[in-house]
């Protein structure tokens, strides 16, 4: 398929088809002083000034509470009605690649040893469209992970934005395609329209991923002091966890009354004491910097062991977003030595 | 100063006086301040003092932190808001006077968050606390590091969030509560807030206990407002306004706002503001015989 060219005022038209036909136009869009993936309704409430939003757009796919069943206790044993997920098409406009390449990591998590519909079929009807990155910030770390604003791995239509304020529009995937068909009306055809400079955060020199994944598969690293002295300071907040495209542990609780109440898939987090606590009250993860560092075995060592798909994809946002600021990449870097 | 403070943090380490001094350091690129734990005298010049040291390390002084406790007597840097939290602490029995030095650090003010430092501390991007602060000479502190600091806070505390509390008072009940509604609505039930907290100390939170579930985990209307609401009373009389859980909000909450009008109620009905004497026990924890109201006597 030939490229596509996108104006920018042409995305009023394309969240109005987008929500005609009975989908869901999320983007990039400025609540509480922060840049957030959101349902946007027009395209004034988009923010085109951001880096990356603060939320990733996992919770459109995963979402951080779902009701999954409904449960009533009755005279005679308990009535349990589980709960099908009808998804609606959703359209994440703004992704950046880093993030992109993060869907194929739950993905393959949600359909390992189970497919869990939940996430399969809201994936399903979902269409990543990538901005490719004109700005960024110090906590971006994608070159390093083996990304970089170029990558289209993951993104269904890939974006650059021009000089002349559009986009230039590249289907990537089947999905991506099809949809470019669907909404042809909104595309242009591509004239030439100069594409803005990328911006390639400088790679981490001391960072060498196969040297931190070879070093972490001998378990005998556990009892190397590094890990308390390099994150001893984790408060085990597990705001990481949450805004990480590729963190994707939940919990499955009742909610109710006695006699009748959901259940529910909530977000969990490893970061949490409780997360590994067993009942007889022992706790193999009993002190923070073990929990810190589990979260980063399973980005470098658990997924690249089990799965094809990145672990980590460098977007720098639990760097952000940490109160100790307790940067992912001091480890990798002591950890590649 | 920063010299000053590296001499002391060696000296008390050399002469084994304490075992660690948890302080702040550079992160690699030497933005962002971050917190540090020095162990060995040869490391006390990797500690640094600066407007974008806003962590209140006071948190690691709790026994949630089994492994900072295992490294053996700690000496804390702290500006006079942290220690106020760390005499929250020893008035609460969480931790004895004697078990902990504190290196005060005379303060000037801090950044709100980091990410807004531009190389000069500006009134604009300080947290209302700075303005009016009454401890930038630390208040209970083993050492002062620092020229003496001559600000006068104003009388009648000023600043962003007193104004935003006086314009949310000014707000009908059903206004308020909408505007909280609201606010909670964007929680992710990361408990940050409860995390970066040095008050919020215990070891098994009302959260976690789940037989039966007393705050919902989910982040839902329902589940985001009993747990705010929740933390928000486990404070009364004991917040010191340091502002940790609204810096760590992944969602910008404005605890800030929650927190100080707690503050300004305790004062106003008890005349206490905690934090400053450790022999002076928290409205909420003592019984006086000449409580003004009849009911509790």
């Amino acid at each position: 398929m030939a490229d596509k060219y996108l104006k920018k005022e042409a995305l009023e038209k394309l969240i109005a088809a987008v929500s005609s036909s009975g989908g869901c136009f999320i983007a990039p869009t400025t609540d509480a002083r922060q840049v957030v993936f959101k349902s946007v309704e027009k395209a004034a409430d988009i923010t085109h000034d951001y880096v990356l939003a603060r939320n990733s757009y996992k919770e459109f796919v995963f979402p951080q509470t779902e009701v999954v069943a409904t449960f009533a206790v009755r005279q005679h044993g308990i009535g349990l009605t589980g709960k099908e997920v009808a998804p609606k098409e959703t359209v994440i406009f703004g992704a950046r690649p880093c993030e992109a390449a993060s869907l194929s990591s739950l993905r393959a998590v949600f359909t390992w040893d189970f497919i869990d519909e939940f996430y399969t079929k809201r994936e399903d009807r979902t269409i990543v469209m990538t901005v490719a990155c004109t700005t960024g910030d110090e906590a971006c770390f994608c070159t390093t992970v083996g990304l970089s604003p170029e990558s289209t791995a993951g993104s269904d239509v890939y974006l650059k934005e021009t000089a002349d304020n559009g986009y230039l529009v590249q289907a990537i995937s089947e999905k991506g395609k099809a949809f470019v068909e669907k909404y042809a009306a909104v595309f242009e055809e591509q004239a030439g329209a100069k594409t803005k400079k990328l911006f390639m955060p400088e790679k981490i020199k001391g960072i060498d991923l196969a040297k931190i994944t070879g070093r972490l598969k001998n378990t005998g690293h556990y009892d190397e002091p590094v890990w308390a002295e390099l994150t001893r300071k984790c408060i085990g907040c597990g705001a990481c966890t949450y805004v990480c495209p590729t963190c994707h542990c939940f919990d499955m609780v009742d909610e109710g009354t006695a006699y009748e109440g959901e259940r529910r898939k909530n977000w969990d987090s490893c970061q949490y004491d409780s997360f590994t606590l067993h009942a007889s009250g022992h706790n193999p993860r009993d002190t923070q910097f073990k929990r810190w560092r589990n979260r980063f075995m399973c980005k470098f060592s658990i997924y690249p062991d089990k799965f094809a798909s990145k672990g980590c994809v460098g977007c720098g946002r639990c760097v952000r977003v940490c109160p100790v600021r307790l940067d992912i990449t001091e480890v990798m870097e002591e950890l590649s030595k | 100063m920063e010299n000053a403070l590296r001499k002391k943090a060696k000296e008390l380490l050399e002469s084994g006086e304490v075992k660690v001094v948890i302080g702040y350091g550079w992160n690699r690129a030497k933005t962002r301040a971050t917190p540090v734990f020095i162990t060995k005298p040869e490391e006390a010049d990797r500690l640094v003092f600066n407007p974008l040291c806003v962590n209140n390390l006071s948190v690691y002084l709790t026994r949630k932190f089994k492994d900072i406790a295992a490294l053996g007597r700690p000496a804390i840097v702290a500006k006079g808001c942290d220690i106020r939290n760390i005499v929250v602490l020893i008035t609460e029995a969480q931790l004895k006077r004697e078990n902990v030095y504190i290196i005060g650090m005379t303060c000037s003010g801090v950044v709100y968050r980091q990410e807004l430092w531009k190389g000069e501390l500006k009134p604009e991007i300080m947290p209302t606390k700075c303005g009016n602060c009454d401890v930038r000479n630390p208040h209970a502190a083993d050492a002062v590091i620092g020229a003496k600091s001559t600000f006068v806070p104003p009388d009648a505390p000023a600043g962003m969030v007193f104004n935003k509390i006086k314009e949310i008072d000014s707000k009908t009940q059903s206004e308020r509560w909408g505007f909280w509604i609201k606010e909670f609505s964007r929680c992710v039930k990361c408990y940050a807030c409860r995390q970066v907290c040095s008050l919020c100390y215990c070891e098994r939170c009302i959260t976690e206990k789940n037989m039966p579930q007393w705050i919902e985990t989910s982040a839902h209307p329902r589940g985001n407002l009993s747990w705010n609401l929740t933390r928000a009373m486990h404070l009364v009389g004991r917040c010191t306004f340091c502002g940790e859980c609204e810096r760590a909000c992944p969602v910008n909450i404005p605890l800030n706002l929650l927190n100080q009008k707690m503050i300004m109620v305790v004062k106003d009905s008890f005349d206490f503001k905690s934090g400053y004497d450790e022999k002076t026990h928290p409205p909420m924890i003592v019984f006086s015989p000449d409580d003004k109201e009849e009911f509790i006597k």
